[in-house]
């Protein structure tokens, strides 16, 4: 019964918190609202038994990719009306057909296709069966193929990240940190001179001429 | 659960491209900016080697590996040879270019490595889970290539339509997977074969997760009204990046269709017939229709490939083995020719200056006679003329059609392939009448380049006079 | 065996794309060495084939070499079929190929003298010609040794193609291409009757292999087809094709191209208007057999348009002037002969006569052309005269030449052509009578058309003027060794090949006969019975009316055109005086050309220019193309407005298509 209990106060904070996403004005308030989302997902696995997902999700999605994420929408100037420019006007036809979709989605993944009768609960294994053990000895025997693939499109990931963001802008104006501390006092920062005396012809003024 | 090193043997190949991009990923850090063209001869020699054991691993009954993540058999071997042959072509047509503007650079020989390795994983998937990673694989890879000219506005931008749009096509597949999975509890294709054909075509959760999978096929394919992005990725994205996302992933496209609806879903013809055919006809029409209109050629082409599309998917619908060989046929046919057609823009493109325009291609025949005559070549099986590979490719799937009593699909289609003659044989007015413009210098390319365009050119030729070469194997493979 | 064969088909191909495509770098020199290796590898080798065959040590090869395509369970192959019949045509083209390739070494040596100064397409023309003659070799080769009806279309095409390219090498002259469009006109006509037969093949038979065709055909000799009120299938086919073999081997009235295409170079005279590919038809009848012994009406049909083309063809050989002409004319009364054979269901006698013919025509159309090189390219023989003793090989092999052509006893063409005129004469078929009658009074025509032509050139007064005369001298080697190659099997053939060709059952042994002829019209089993050796057959001969016939016209024209000739040059003109309205029907030749020049011709046009009018410029471009391609032009503006560049529009279309996928599959 609190199990129950548990599950339904953690559905209603996802949904609500997934509405406030893309609803906020906002975004920050947007991303710390999919952070909340995200917790409380990672509550949802932990109540199906799945530790070992519940935490992963919290410590990287709401750990570091939720962070930077954060960073970046908060660095960056985000105009809020020309995005919202065309929200209105739009709003009709889209709504339309979220409408229809939502009811073709709810007629086919409702409780006929899907309900216990289909989905029976599944029995609780116990607290000897360690989750996260099982997870590994499958990654790594069954589907050792995808995860090596898994491995490669982050590869690939990094590439393409440092190929599309790292260049080298002559033209920009930055400061190099290491290389201020580098200075040293005596000949970096001023350099003595010593110059021969110029002679230099006197500024005649006209008016004295006179 | 215990892993047999006999599971590594089919996947030499793969090894050996992956094993290709990190030698570049690594060598390209300590060559100096002169020795680039380094990378490239690795790529090609990595590329040759994977040809080679491709034919050595090939031939054979299917065998699954990996614990049914994996399958070779005569459509793997095929499609990954024709992938590969294809890449070696792009690579030696992109290489001027690149070196023109000061894009040698090993990232692009390792982002385009990727992508056929995903393309390779996507054509050996034997289930919907290696099938997605192969597709993200090759999706990622292409993405950053269309981004590739960092200073380039427009190629940012169509790479980021490109990557929200793929994602967007990427979460319905997905979901469509998912209803699969609900629906018969597997993600291996054998085992979803036999859940659903069991199970009839009374689950509507088969037919639902159907919808979303033709879209995440019509979305790769660029079938209307999954096409948009087609146009402006091939009108912003740099010419040789183009050339790899028009050629091979068509093929890839192809395995993903096939592997999906036909081993998995096979059963359930009858539904995903119905959609293909609207798409197939949607797609014909409007790729031909809009294709006259346009005064790019890459945006030309663009519909010319949204139209071949319609196409293939002729084939497909059929739901016969020889529908599916006819399909197949075409999706190779229509890889080499349109690795052809780019090719020949590359070619015609120099430093400071693309060939995007259709006015560019005035008067080849009196800039270099032999190139004209391959974009001819290309242009004329493009629109189906016999002899040229093209008119039987177009020959073997509305035979296809007319065979499954759909007589009215195939009046269809041969009325919209009669529009887009059109378009086609302007391009070759343009070729052969049109004087070239004052100041169009005269076209300086390699050997190599030739060597491989006159190969490419009079490989239409040649499969068109004697198709039943590449025919006999298309239909081995089903 | 199937690499010789590919190997016979192939070698000449690859001289062809050597010198076709690498003409320029391989220099003259490189370009005839290159085609006549290729061409000499596939003589040599198609000679051992046939000396194979002879000898009994070969088996027919029938077999697919490539699967072009399966088509509803027809399939369309390249494939060879080589028998007795093929070997001999292998040999013949062949041989006869090689030896026009070495002529042309000499024919063709100045041949940049007779291109305008400058033009482009005078460029390189040495090494084009021997690309075409070469390829001309493959194309043939192919429709031979076919084994199917698709690849014998394929070849007989082909030849078409470089027939058409040959006689219109010369293509600054405006009567060179005039005739080469005239030679493909007329095939045209003659081409759909022939795909029309192939077709109706195709429909009944279902296949397209000569061997399955033939052993289904027995079944099917009862079959109507509902046209023309009902005809049997069989002769509707055998129609068909025929009229194929009409356009293709010049038989009344589709022979008028012949005449003209002398326009081109007179190799390809002697190779492909002479000694090959105008017998593709007799060929292809022949090859054909096993259905034309089906159906009688169709027999009777060649017996009578072969006799006639014999005759009158004959007739204006009399008239004409040109050198070359007098030649075609008589080929075109010979190819009357072979195709009055097939008629007479003699296809032995055909064949035989093909090759005998291919032989002393080739040596005659050789001969000529080393008249011309020596009159600096002029052909009217009343400028000629007296070259006998400027000519020696070139005068001692025409004459050989033409008494082998009318039939002189012991040559070769006596055997041949005797041999056709006793079988016409034993044949029961509709219109047999006829024939005998055509063909015996052509042997006098013959003879006196042949010895005109001799008499006028070699012997008598020396017409020419006097640079020429000043300039004549013996060809060279290369132009008079094939003219010796060619005198011998001239001679000989005859007498060594009448016995295995006519007389014995060479075509019969084995378990295949590419030839098969009926019971009731076996017409040579008459010869066979009387036949007691070939000594006794030529002497025979000289107690036979086509002998004396043929005395006749040869004394008669000794009489008229040597003696009275050398008496006075004008006898010509008082001939024409007496022959009055006879010698200008014949130099009008019948006709035919004003016929189709001013109804045919100019009735399609006037027809063609209606329809282009009234159908083309204002219904069809008016109305249609140019109104669909507005409408489609609009259309195409309008569908390209939906792509707006972005991206949310992109990403609605893509949801409104999933939703309209789901609503039809899923809801509906």
């Amino acid at each position: 019964m609190a199990e129950k209990l548990i599950f339904y106060i953690l559905a209603v904070i996802t949904l609500w918190a997934s509405v406030m996403v893309i609803t906020r004005k906002n975004p920050v308030h947007s991303v710390l609202f999919l952070v909340l989302a995200f917790v409380t997902s990672a509550g949802l696995w932990v109540l199906l038994e799945a530790e070992f997902l519940g935490i992963v999700l919290i410590l990287v999605y709401v750990g570091a990719v939720m962070v930077l994420f954060l960073f970046v929408v908060m660095m960056l100037d985000i105009d809020l009306a020309t995005i919202r420019a065309g929200f209105v006007q739009n709003l009709p036809l889209a709504g339309l057909i979220a409408a229809i979709m939502a009811v073709e989605i709810l007629l086919i993944v409702g409780p006929g296709n899907f309900g216990l009768d289909a989905f029976p609960k599944p029995e609780p294994l116990g607290a000897e069966v360690s989750n996260t053990r099982e997870l590994g000895l499958l990654l790594y025997s069954v589907y050792i193929y995808p995860v090596e693939i898994a491995a490669v499109i982050l590869l690939l990931a990094i590439v393409a990240a440092i190929r599309l963001t790292l260049r080298r802008r002559p033209d920009t104006k930055f400061i190099d940190p290491a290389q201020q501390v580098r200075v040293r006092k005596g000949p970096d920062r001023v350099r003595l001179v010593k110059m021969a005396a110029e002679d230099v012809a006197p500024v005649v003024d006209k008016g004295d001429a006179q | 659960m215990s892993f047999d090193a006999a599971n590594l043997l089919p996947i030499l190949p793969e090894i050996a491209i992956l094993i290709t991009a990190s030698l570049v990923l690594i060598l390209d850090l300590y060559l100096k900016d002169q020795d680039k063209g380094l990378n490239h001869s690795i790529t090609l020699i990595g590329l040759v080697i994977a040809i080679g054991l491709t034919g050595a691993v090939g031939g054979g009954d299917a065998q699954v590996f990996f614990d049914g993540n994996l399958i070779r058999d005569p459509m793997s071997d095929l499609l990954k040879g024709a992938i590969l042959i294809v890449s070696v072509l792009t690579f030696i047509y992109a290489r001027p270019w690149l070196q023109d503007r000061g894009m040698l650079v090993g990232e692009f020989y390792v982002l385009g490595l990727l992508a056929v390795l995903g393309m390779l994983i996507m054509v050996s998937a034997n289930g919907f889970l290696t099938l997605y990673l192969g597709l993200e694989l090759q999706a990622l890879a292409l993405y950053a290539l269309v981004a590739f000219d960092r200073d380039s506005s427009t190629g940012a931008e169509a790479a980021m339509k490109y990557f929200v749009l793929g994602a967007l096509g990427s979460g319905l597949l997905l979901y469509g997977v998912s209803m699969i999975y609900g629906a018969t509890g597997s993600i291996e294709f054998a085992p979803v074969a036999a859940a659903v054909a069991e199970q009839g075509i009374s689950n509507k959760v088969l037919v639902f997760g159907i919808a979303f999978l033709v879209i995440g096929i019509g979305f790769k394919f660029g079938a209307v009204p999954f096409h948009m992005w087609v146009p402006d990725v091939y009108e912003g994205g740099p010419t040789p990046a183009v050339l790899i996302l028009s050629s091979a992933p068509k093929i890839a496209a192809f395995a993903l269709a096939v592997r999906m609806l036909v081993d998995g879903l096979h059963t359930l013809h009858p539904d995903w017939q119905g959609m293909l055919v609207i798409l197939a006809v949607l797609s014909m029409g409007l790729g031909n229709l809009v294709a006259i209109a346009q005064s790019n050629i890459k945006r030309m082409l663009a519909y010319s490939t949204i139209s071949h599309v319609g196409f293939i998917f002729l084939g497909l619908l059929a739901g016969s083995e020889q529908g599916f060989a006819a399909a197949m046929f075409y999706t190779i046919v229509y890889a080499v020719m349109s690795v052809g057609a780019f090719g020949i823009l590359l070619i015609l493109s120099r430093q400071g200056f693309d060939a995007e325009r259709l006015e560019d291609l005035k008067g080849l025949n009196d800039r270099d006679a032999w190139y004209a005559a391959m974009m001819a070549l290309i242009m004329f099986s493009m629109a189906g003329v016999p002899p040229t590979v093209g008119f039987m490719a177009k020959l073997l799937v509305l035979e296809a059609v007319v065979r499954i009593d759909m007589l009215w699909l195939a009046l269809v289609a041969v009325f919209f392939s009669i529009i887009g003659a059109f378009y086609y044989l302007r391009v070759i007015k343009f070729i052969y009448f049109d004087k070239p413009a004052d100041d169009a210098p005269a076209l300086l390319t390699s050997s190599g380049v030739r060597f491989a365009m006159s190969l490419n050119g009079l490989a239409l030729l040649a499969l068109g006079l004697f198709p039943a070469a590449l025919l006999s194997v298309c239909q081995a493979a089903f | 065996m199937e690499n010789v064969y590919l190997t016979i088909v192939l070698a000449p191909l690859l001289g062809a794309i050597a010198a076709g495509f690498f003409g320029a770098r391989l220099g003259r020199r490189g370009a005839h060495r290159a085609t006549i290796a290729g061409v000499a590898v596939s003589a040599v080798l198609s000679l051992w084939v046939l000396a194979r065959f002879i000898w009994g040590e070969a088996t027919v090869f029938n077999g697919p070499v490539y699967t072009w395509l399966v088509s509803d369970g027809m399939r369309f192959e390249v494939g060879f079929l080589v028998d007795k019949l093929t070997a001999v045509m292998m040999a013949t083209v062949t041989f006869v190929s090689l030896m026009v390739h070495l002529y042309t070494i000499g024919y063709m040596a100045d041949d940049e003298h007779n291109w305008p100064h400058g033009a482009l397409s005078g460029k390189n023309s040495y090494q084009r010609f021997f690309s075409y003659i070469s390829l001309f070799t493959f194309s043939m080769l192919m429709l031979v040794m076919s084994n199917n009806f698709m690849q014998l279309f394929f070849g007989w095409e082909a030849v078409g193609l470089v027939s058409y390219l040959l006689i219109g090498f010369w293509s600054t002259r405006e009567s060179a291409v005039f005739a080469n469009l005239k030679a493909f006109l007329v095939n045209r006509v003659g081409d759909f009757g022939f795909i029309l037969g192939i077709a109706a093949v195709g429909m009944y038979f279902g296949s397209m292999d000569y061997a399955e065709v033939f052993a289904k055909a027995p079944e099917l000799a009862d079959e109507q087809v509902a046209i023309f009120g009902g005809v049997s299938l069989m002769t509707l086919i055998g129609i068909l094709l025929f009229i194929g073999a009409m356009g293709k081997s010049a038989q009344v009235p589709l022979h008028v191209w012949l005449p003209d295409s002398m326009e081109g170079p007179t190799p390809i005279s002697a190779l492909i208007h002479a000694a090959t590919m105008v017998t593709a038809g007799v060929f292809m009848v022949a090859r054909m057999s096993p259905l034309y012994e089906l159906s009688e009406t169709a027999l009777s049909f060649i017996l009578i348009v072969g006799a006639s083309t014999a005759f009158f063809m004959g007739l204006i050989g009399l008239v004409q002037n040109d050198i070359k002409r007098v030649v075609a004319y008589s080929t075109l009364s010979q190819l009357g002969y072979m195709v009055t054979a097939l008629g007479a269901s003699a296809y032995a006698a055909g064949i035989f006569h093909l090759m005998t013919h291919a032989f002393f025509k080739a040596l005659l159309f050789l001969a000529a052309g080393s008249v011309i090189i020596a009159m600096h390219h002029k052909q009217d023989i009343s400028h000629m005269g007296g070259l006998r003793k400027y000519l020696p090989i070139t005068w001692l092999t025409a004459l050989i030449g033409s008494l082998a052509l009318i039939g002189f006893p012991g040559f070769s063409g006596f055997f041949s052509k005797d041999a056709i005129i006793e079988a016409v004469g034993h044949s029961q078929l509709f219109g047999a009578g006829y024939a005998t009658v055509l063909l015996t009074v052509g042997v006098f025509v013959t003879a006196l058309y042949s010895f005109r032509m001799y008499f006028l050139v070699f012997h008598g007064r020396e017409r020419m003027d006097e640079h020429t005369r000043h300039h004549l001298h013996e060809s060279p080697w290369v132009v008079t060794v094939p003219l010796v190659l060619l005198a011998i099997p001239s001679v000989f053939i005859g007498w060594f090949a009448v016995e295995p060709m006519l007389i014995g059952d060479w075509w019969t042994t084995g378990d295949w006969s590419p030839i098969v002829v009926a019971h009731e019209h076996d017409t040579l089993h008459h010869l066979r019975e009387h036949w007691h050796g070939q000594a006794a057959f030529v002497e025979h001969g000289m107690h036979a009316l086509p002998f004396y016939l043929a005395m006749a016209g040869l004394a008669l024209a000794a009489l008229l055109w040597w003696v009275l000739h050398a008496w006075n040059p004008r006898i010509d003109e008082l001939l024409q005086v007496f022959g009055g309205p006879v010698t200008r029907i014949l130099q009008d030749k019948y006709g035919f050309d004003d016929f189709n020049q001013r109804f045919l011709a100019g009735g399609s046009r006037n027809l063609g220019r209606m329809f282009w009018i009234t159908g083309d410029r204002t219904l069809i471009d008016g109305g249609m193309v140019n109104g669909s391609a507005r409408t489609v032009g609009r259309l195409a503006l309008r569908f390209r407005q939906l792509q707006t560049g972005y991206l949310y529009h992109y990403a609605i279309a893509m949801i409104i298509g999933l939703v309209g996928l789901l609503t039809i599959f899923v809801t509906l």
